[in-house]
Order: C-alpha cells, then structure tokens, then sequence
C-alpha cells in the first residue's frame, strides 16, 4: 500500500522520458528522410572501346573464357543508361555536421583481373577491404593526391588485406603495376550521401535533411556533370544526368 | 747555480709519459687507442654482417617457397609486410636493399678496413698509434650514426630503403621515406670512410718505423694503403651524389629527375631536365673501386697467412705490389661495364670492356702468386690458413665468372640474372669473408693473447666451405637460364623460370645450414676469450713487426721502438738457426 504512490510516480517520469525523446527525435527523424534519385544516360553515337587482352596472365584470361574482357570505363544498359557513374552531393550539406562512419568495410576484389567494383565511394576512415579472389600476383597502387599512396603487392596466397584513408577526397585512380590493364576508381567523403550507378544508370540519394543541394555525377573519362536541387522533408526529388563525349574540337 | 741537463726522452719514452689511467668511457667507448676503435669495428661489422646476412635468410625462405607463409616467426613481422607470414614483395625489397648495403657499407667494409686496417696496420709498421687519434674516433662514430640511421629506417612509417644497394634513379627519387634515411645514413658512412682514408695514408706513410722502408711492407700494409686511396678518391662523387639525391627528395631539385618523368600514368611536377643516368655514372665510380675496398684487405690477410703456414716467403712479392698499384689505378677506369645496358656507344662499350679485361690481369697475377706460393711449402693446415687456401678458389671462381659479365655481348643476356648474384658473391661472400674469418682466427691471439680454438674452428670452416658453394653454384644455374635477381618470388609467374625454381631450395637450405654453422665460431669467439689458450707475442712464430708487440699490446703498442731490419717473409732461410728471421730482429 505505501508503495503504490511511488510506483506511479516513477511510472509517470518514465513515460514522460519517452515522450521528451520522442518528440526531440521526431523532427529528426522527419526531416532526414529526403531523397535524390535520379537515371544517368549516355547521349550520342556509342564509342567502340577496345576490349581488354588479358593473354599475358593465363588464369584471367581463362577466367574470361579465353575471350577479351568487355571494357569497363563505358557500361551502358538498356536505352544506353551508363553504369559506373559516381553521383555525390558535393555542396549544401550543414557545415561541421559529422556523419558517422560505417563499421562495415567497402570491399573491392581483384577477381578475373578485374577490380569489382570499379567505381566506388568510401567514407574518412571506413575500412576498405581488398581482396584477391584470382589466387596470383597483384599489386594494388592507389593514385590520390591529398591521401597517401596505398601501393602493395598482393601475392597470391595473400587474399585480404586493409587500409583506409584518412582525407576526404574526389575520384581518383587504383591501378594494379602488374596488370596494366586494371583500374578502378575511388572517392572518400566526410558523409554518407553518394551513390554509384549499375547499368541500368539509376542512383538513389536518401537520408537528406530538407535544403538546396549541389549533386554530382562523375565518369572517369567524360568528366563531371552537376546540378542544383532542392528537397523538401519526407520528398524524392528526381535529377537525371546526360554524358556525351565532347565534339571534336 | 746548479746546472740541469735535460735529456731529450726517446719516442717510445716520451710516449710513456701519457700513459695516465682513462676512465671507462674514454678507455673503452670513446677512445682514441686504434686497437680499441679497430675492435669496435671489427665487431660493429660482425654484427651488422650476421644482421645482413639474418635478412637474407628471410628472403631465401620467400625464394624457396614463394608465397608459403614463414612458420614460426613470419607473423612478427606484421600485417604489413608479411600479412598471415607470407612476405609481401615490398618487404622483399626492403630486405634485399639493406641486405646489400649492410653487408657492404656496415659489415665488410668497416671490419676488412676499419677492423683490421686500425688494428693490424699501426702495429704492422710499428707505429705506437694513429696518425690523428681522435680523426679515428670520429670515424668510427660517423659510421656508428650511419649504422643506426640504416637500422632505424626499418621502424619508420613504409620501412626501410627499397630501391636496391644501388639506389637507381628516377626509382629511388620517388621512392618512400626510408630511402632519405639510407641516403642520410650513407653520407655519415662515407664521411666515416674518407677520415679513415686519411688517416691510414698519413699513418702509413709518416709512421713507419725505422728501416721500414716500402718494399718491406708486409702485403697486408700495401693492401690497406691502396685501399685508402680508393676510399679517398672514390667516394666523394658517390658524398655529393648522395647529397643531390637528397636534395630532389626533400627541396625540389631535378639533379636525376628528367622533364616529363611519368609515374604511374601521374605526370610529375618536377622541374626536370635531370639525368638519371649521371647518377649510375657517380654511383659506379664508387661501387666499382668499392668491389676492390672489399677485396684487396682480404688479399692482404690471405698473403700474411699465406707466407706464414707454408714457412715460405711469397713468391712475387713485387709483382703482386705492383699488380696491386696498376689493379688499384685501373680499378677508377671500369665502373661503366656495370652500365652496357643503359645503351652506351659501341666505342665507350669497348674502351670499358678492354679496361675491364686489362684489369683482371693483376688480380690474376696476385692470385697465381699466392697460389705458387704454396708449391713447395711445409704447409701448416691451422683454421687461418685453411680459410686463406679456401680464399683461392673461391675468389678465382668469383673473379673468373665476371669476365663475361665485362664483355658487352656476353653481359647483355646476363644482366641482372642470378649470374650476376653468384659471380660477385663468390668474390665478397666465400673470398672476403674467408679471408676475413682467416684474418680473425689469425690476430686474435695479438688482439686477446688467446688463441682461439682449432676443432671448433675447422668445425667453422668445412661447414662454411660446404654451405658457400651450396648456396652459390645453384645461382649461376639459375642464372643462365635468365632468370632476373630482382623477382621476389623467384620467377613463379615466368615458364622459363620453372626448371630452375627446385635451385632455390637447395640454395635456400644451404643458407640457413651456413647459419648453424657460424654458431661454433661465435661460440668460439667469446669462449676464447676468457678460456683460449694463452700464447705468448709470437704464436704463430710470424716475422713481421705486430708480433714483436705483446699480446694485447698495451697503450703506446711496443715496449720499445721497433725497427725493421729486413724485408716481410724472411721464412726459411738456408742455413739460419730457425725457419723464420723477424723484420723486427737485427
């Protein structure tokens, strides 16, 4: 009996602990909830790329059925939706916001003498696991210009190994110095708001607080595209992209 | 008034007065006496030579089982350089670098030049000391700074040096931090070297004892005088080089960098208009003179030991002096053989190749020499002398197998194959250092007054000898069938490279078998020490003027003023009362 009145008391401060928390969240939660999403296409005649020889490393080139593998810088779908296309907001977010860092690690595998993926984001800090699924020698040799160079030799009883990177920086170059051919492209951003496209040249930006955002989309040989778009709370906004390959001057 | 006559002390006197008591530093860690520095380097090079040849056991393993993870201790190393135990290649590089230049610029040089130089030189020509004591004492602690440069390189952020003993451009002038420590780390050995250099000529020349004139210098002493003057003449473009490879790593310089220099598909932002080659050019007027800093000290061992276990004086004692001269001479006019594939002209192609050739014509002369000098002697097979005859076939084979390696159409398959491996480790691995290890087993009575032990010395010896020729046939094998020296994996990517991969195993086996087998000398060294057999100043019944001193020779070196009487290898005169007449003795 003497002890109901606080129970009560303690009941009441814990539902009103939950409603102060709600109700600080709930704006939160409401307005990081906008998105961008958009199609990437390429515009014009198709270029012939030449297909990559791999005969000099007999494992990819059987890896490939003994035949060129398709060249990756231009990955086109149906109706020529571009694949490979890092998109990113690039200006608009709050300043001194921080985002936190995925505990997952970006991967990307040397597998057929490819990198898979070839275009990827990664955020300062996050863990970038590489692996080598083609059991030979590779080299993986990062070309930043404000982040170390990563440049090691991958034997091939080595399958793993790790890095990160600890600047923000745009698109820049992986290369292998034992298979010329290979390359892949990385970008490392302070925030989580970057998409790549697959062939079907989609890309979806989500978890943005409303506001005016400058977007980019980058393809490693036909350079930068960007637009300005405005996002309200709880909206998905549409912003599609063309490359073409310039006129010859 | 009284008169005082003042009478002039002797020398020797005169010296005597100096002898206040030092206290531990200054007796034993900075010293002047150039026993002591001749000791500290001796054993600074036995160090850092079992330091080198320790990281050239990690990389046989890689080269015996290219990509097998390193049982045991491989996963010391770290994830970034042997993830799992398995050896990365950059690892590999970095071994093979300071392999190379540890055992030439830290191991052999400072013991064949800085050990037995400052040890053995002063007493040979009687001398109580160096010419400038203190210069010594500078010059074995810039090689001590140099020394702990090159072994700090490996705890820095990328590791130490990979760009080869050899440092190539444009490779070295892009490559990670530890390359600027091996270059700060040579400037310190080279500044070393060039004091030692002058201080040995002036001592040789202003400190012999009375008598001594220089056709009575043992071989050992024009042995060293020679080397001093290629270290002095040599390594000053190789000081400025390095200071001009420093310079384009860390102020902008284009010293070796070309315009429009391309590195992995980046242009570089250099100012350009370097050369690249300029640098083998300055590197190779060292390093070439330099294959001789490492072999004429031996030579000068194994002739001292020579004479002495065959009781016999040398034959062509002046034809090996003046081989030794033209051979030191010539040494300065080779360097560009090491350069036939940078495309040089046919006609500086064949003035280097005829240079070349002419200089194997005095190392030819001093080898047969010694080899005579056997003919006909009660040989006595002790371990110093069994090391000195073991020189003699060693160094030949080394020696001999560079000719082709001097000719432009042969080097060109040749090149940077295994050959190349085998051929100059025949010369500085089972020659130098045999010579070298004679050399200790020789003074160490003078330096310990205790002979070092004999069973576990030849212990010593026929597992070196064995193991030498192991490791090393296979490398010419592995050679001739093209295989590169600079692959880390020992050509498993390559077909051609498949027939020979088994070699490396036996090679591989054969080094780590050499390391048990330098457990008996290192437990013979200090052993000795303390349970040696005592002897007395002349064990060895030896006849020039460092045995006269006694064993330890004490500050000051002899308890009179030698003098030198006759010439070096007075053994076995007709008709005198014993097989051997001391230079010292009247």
């Amino acid at each position: 009996m003497t002890r109901e009145p606080s129970m009560r008391g303690t009941r009441n401060r814990l539902w009103l602990a939950v409603v102060l928390v709600a109700v600080s969240v709930w704006p939160r939660v409401a307005v990081a909830a906008s998105s961008i999403t958009g199609t990437v296409m390429f515009d014009g005649k198709v270029p012939a790329l030449k297909p990559l020889a791999m005969d000099a490393e007999p494992v990819c080139h059987k890896k490939h059925g003994g035949k060129p593998a398709a060249n990756e810088a231009l990955v086109l779908g149906t109706g020529n939706s571009m694949g490979n296309i890092m998109v990113w907001v690039s200006k608009g977010l709050p300043a001194g916001k921080t985002y936190p860092v995925p505990q997952t690690p970006v991967v990307i595998n040397q597998d057929g003498c490819e990198y898979k993926p070839h275009v990827m984001g990664i955020m300062v800090g996050q863990a970038y696991r590489i692996l080598n699924s083609d059991g030979i020698l590779h080299n993986i040799h990062t070309l930043p210009k404000l982040n170390p160079s990563f440049n090691r030799g991958q034997p091939a009883t080595v399958k793993e190994m790790s890095t990160s990177f600890p600047k923000p920086e745009g698109m820049f170059q992986v290369k292998c110095d034992v298979h010329p051919w290979m390359s892949a492209y990385v970008g490392v951003f302070t925030h989580p708001f970057f998409s790549v496209t697959s062939a079907d040249g989609k890309f979806t930006i989500s978890g943005l607080d409303p506001g005016t955002y400058e977007i980019t989309a980058w393809h490693e040989r036909l350079g930068t595209k960007t637009a300005s778009i405005t996002v309200g709370a709880n909206e998905t906004k549409t912003q599609g992209f063309k490359f073409a390959v310039p006129a010859a001057k | 008034m009284t008169d005082k006559v003042v009478v002039a002390p002797t020398p020797h006197a005169a010296h005597e007065v100096h002898h206040e008591e030092l206290g531990f530093w200054r007796k034993y860690v900075f010293s002047t006496d150039h026993k002591v520095i001749g000791i500290q380097y001796a054993v600074t090079g036995l160090l850092f030579l079992l330091f080198g040849f320790s990281l050239m056991m990690l990389m046989r393993w890689q080269l015996a089982y290219p990509g097998v993870p390193l049982p045991l201790i491989g996963a010391l190393f770290g994830e970034a350089r042997m993830p799992g135990g398995t050896m990365l290649p950059e690892f590999y590089n970095e071994l093979g670098a300071m392999h190379g230049t540890i055992m030439v610029f830290l191991g052999v040089v400072p013991l064949a030049v800085g050990g037995f130089g400052n040890f053995v030189l002063p007493l040979q020509i009687g001398a109580p000391d160096m010419a400038f004591p203190k210069i010594n004492m500078v010059s074995y602690w810039c090689l001590f700074l140099g020394g702990i440069t090159m072994l700090g390189s490996f705890f820095i952020p990328g590791g130490a040096a990979q760009s080869g003993w050899t440092s190539y451009t444009p490779l070295a002038d892009i490559a990670g931090t530890g390359q600027t420590f091996w270059l700060i780390g040579m400037i310190f050995l080279i500044t070393s070297s060039l004091l030692g250099a002058l201080n040995f000529i002036t001592t040789t020349i202003q400190l012999r004892a009375k008598g001594l004139t220089f056709m009575r210098f043992p071989f050992f002493c024009w042995a060293q005088f020679v080397t001093a003057f290629l270290l002095l003449l040599a390594f000053p473009p190789l000081e400025a080089a390095g200071v001009m490879q420093l310079m384009d790593r860390v102020a902008g310089t284009s010293f070796f960098l070309p315009s429009g220099l391309v590195v992995s598909g980046q242009a570089l932002t250099n100012a350009g208009g370097g050369n690249p080659l300029l640098w083998q050019h300055l590197f190779w007027f060292l390093a070439h003179p330099e294959v001789y800093v490492l072999i004429l000290p031996g030579m000068g061992i194994v002739a001292e030991i020579i004479a002495n276990n065959t009781r016999k004086p040398l034959w062509g004692y002046r034809s090996m002096v003046y081989s030794l001269v033209f051979l030191g001479f010539m040494s300065f006019i080779v360097w560009a053989h090491h350069m036939f594939m940078t495309g040089m002209g046919t006609t500086m192609a064949a003035f280097f190749q005829t240079t070349t050739m002419i200089i194997s014509i005095p190392s030819v002369v001093i080898l047969t020499a010694l080899i005579i000098s056997l003919w006909g002697g009660s040989i006595r097979f002790n371990t110093p002398m069994l090391f000195a005859v073991a020189f003699l076939p060693m160094f030949g084979i080394g020696g001999l197998t560079g000719l082709p390696l001097g000719l432009n159409i042969a080097d060109i398959p040749l090149h940077d194959t295994y050959y190349v491996i085998a051929h100059f480790h025949y010369v500085v691995a089972p020659g130098t250092i045999f010579a070298l290890m004679a050399g200790i087993y020789y003074w160490y009575p003078k330096a310990t007054g205790r002979k070092m032990n004999e069973t576990l010395g030849k212990i010593h010896f026929v597992g070196s000898l064995i193991c030498m020729n192991v490791i090393f046939m296979p490398m010419f094998i592995i050679g001739l069938a093209g295989v590169s020296r600079r692959l880390f994996d020992a050509g498993t990517a390559y077909e051609f490279a498949q027939p020979t991969m088994h070699w490396n195993a036996v090679s591989s086996w054969g080094a780590w078998t050499l390391a048990l087998f330098q457990l008996p000398f290192i437990f013979n060294f200090f052993w000795s020490l303390r349970k040696g057999e005592t002897v007395g100043e002349n064990p060895w019944q030896a006849t020039t003027i460092e045995w006269s001193a006694p064993s330890p020779p004490p500050h000051g070196n002899f308890l009179g003023t030698p003098e030198a009487y006759r010439g070096p290898y007075e053994y076995s005169v007709p008709g005198a009362a014993k097989d051997f007449i001391p230079q010292y003795e009247a």
